[in-house]
């Protein structure tokens, strides 16, 4: 019959106007995001290896692994930071990290008063010789040996 | 009187512009699952407050090749029609600004005059686009004029008057989209036309013509456009309402807010089919119109005006 369709679309339009909103009102109720969203990151230190693959693979150049090596010439992590300014928030760093070290969070909100603030910054779990840490773990070890 | 009258219209068109326009946003937003304007104000009822005095605030700029003088008039002529059509609708029980025997005519023949003020603006724009909006409302506007005419022929016969208060007292006991339901859809259709609403919106179809034949116009001019449109759409649901759904007869509340409430369910149609339906193309309007619309309004008017013989006889005969 003519005209069925445009019945049809009068029912679909007035079953969306009683449907509930997608919507979501964000500053004052924060949104559920999915969790494989792509915010900003966290970062474990203990599994970094220092490979630097993830600041290679990054196209920007956020990414900036400091490091050094010890006596049998293995990479420890010294500082680790991201310059969120020129992040594309692409995710290739988070492929290209064999041990899962870094990864995406839900939080979004990244905005902040200065520029200076914008690099995410973390601390390696070893730090040179003259800091206290990095002996202990020397001597840890050292004695493991 | 005739000034507090005019007062009395003006202010009743404003408030309720300032509703439509929120309401607009809002359902097509509900239309869409969206929640549409919602921070001004409860309920974002506000939002249309600040456009407006936004809008008042911005320089009216006036194109340097246009035909000034048709420019500026366009949009108060517009204007004043779209205000002139509330003088004969019935409000209320014995609220009515002139209570004319024509007043359907009156309506009608004043509604047409917008289709001037709407070419002036296009042709005095100077502007291709706004041309083009110009010369499709000309030929849409005119065209449906003629289904929707005859869609109100068959309640004027039933009615047997031209005075909107009139029909209204002739619906006391059955509504007369009961009695003519193919005329209201016919006038439903061709009011969508005459409003250049969407699906027929082609004289200021954003996406083709950056939005016809205001293309052109800026600040508060164009803020004459915009609120003359929605008083198009108040008065036409208005009419709607008298000749269809019994105007303002009802039980319980009183006869005005019986009248609103019918007058918005009207508006709420209207918006319904805006945000449901894309939009049509040029030839398919105009067919639509000459080859589906007309005919039936005639046909329709025929078989008014057959069941009306009928019913005379058979009261005749039982008398």
């Amino acid at each position: 019959m003519n005209g069925k369709g445009l019945i049809k679309g009068l029912k679909v339009t007035i079953c969306k106007f009683f449907k509930k909103k997608i919507t979501q009102k964000y500053p004052e109720v924060m949104p559920r995001l999915p969790s494989r969203s792509q915010g900003s990151f966290t970062f474990a230190s203990e599994k970094c290896t220092s490979c630097n693959l993830c600041a290679d693979s990054c196209p920007n150049g956020v990414i900036r692994v400091k490091y050094f090596k010890d006596a049998k010439g293995k990479r420890l992590l010294e500082d680790y930071s991201l310059n969120m300014t020129y992040c594309l928030f692409c995710g290739l760093c988070v492929h290209a990290c064999p041990t899962g070290a870094i990864n995406f969070k839900t939080d979004f909100e990244l905005t902040c008063f200065k520029k200076e603030n914008t690099v995410l910054k973390w601390a390696g779990s070893c730090q040179k010789e003259d800091d206290a840490s990095w002996n202990d773990t020397a001597l840890k070890m050292a004695s493991a040996e | 009187m005739t000034v507090i009258y005019f007062i009395g219209a003006l202010v009743f068109v404003l408030l309720n512009v300032l509703i439509l326009v929120w309401m607009e946003r809002r359902v097509a937003g509900f239309f869409q699952e969206r929640v549409g304007p919602n921070r001004i104000g409860p309920f974002g009822l506000l939002q249309t407050v600040n456009d407006t005095v936004k809008l008042i605030g911005k320089e009216s700029i006036i194109p340097k090749a246009a035909d000034r003088a048709v420019f500026m008039i366009a949009p108060v002529l517009i204007f004043a029609s779209a205000m002139m059509l509330y003088a004969v609708i019935p409000f209320g029980k014995g609220i009515v600004f002139a209570n004319i025997n024509v007043g359907l005519f009156y309506f009608v023949a004043v509604g047409s005059t917008t289709t001037i003020a709407l070419l002036m603006a296009g042709w005095g724009s100077n502007n291709k686009y706004s041309l083009l909006g110009g010369m499709r409302t000309i030929a849409q506007i005119i065209s449906y004029e003629i289904p929707l005419m005859f869609s109100m022929l068959g309640v004027v016969m039933l009615a047997g008057s031209l005075n909107l208060s009139e029909i209204v007292n002739a619906q006391k006991n059955t509504w007369f989209v009961l009695l003519q339901p193919v005329s209201f859809v016919i006038f439903f259709i061709a009011a969508t036309a005459e409003l250049n609403r969407g699906p027929f919106d082609l004289p200021e179809a954003e996406q083709e013509l950056v939005g016809g034949y205001h293309t052109e116009y800026t600040g508060m001019r164009f803020a004459l456009f915009f609120l003359s449109e929605y008083a198009n759409l108040l008065s036409i649901s208005a009419l709607a309402a008298t000749l269809f759904l019994g105007g303002w007869q009802g039980p319980f509340l009183p006869s005005w807010m019986w009248f609103l409430v019918k007058v918005y369910f009207v508006i709420f149609l209207f918006m319904w089919v805006r945000w449901t339906y894309p939009r049509i193309r040029m030839d398919w309007l105009m067919k639509l119109n000459w080859k589906f619309l007309l005919p039936l309004s005639i046909i329709n008017i025929l078989a008014t005006g057959i069941g009306i013989k009928i019913c005379q006889y058979f009261q005749a005969a039982g008398r």
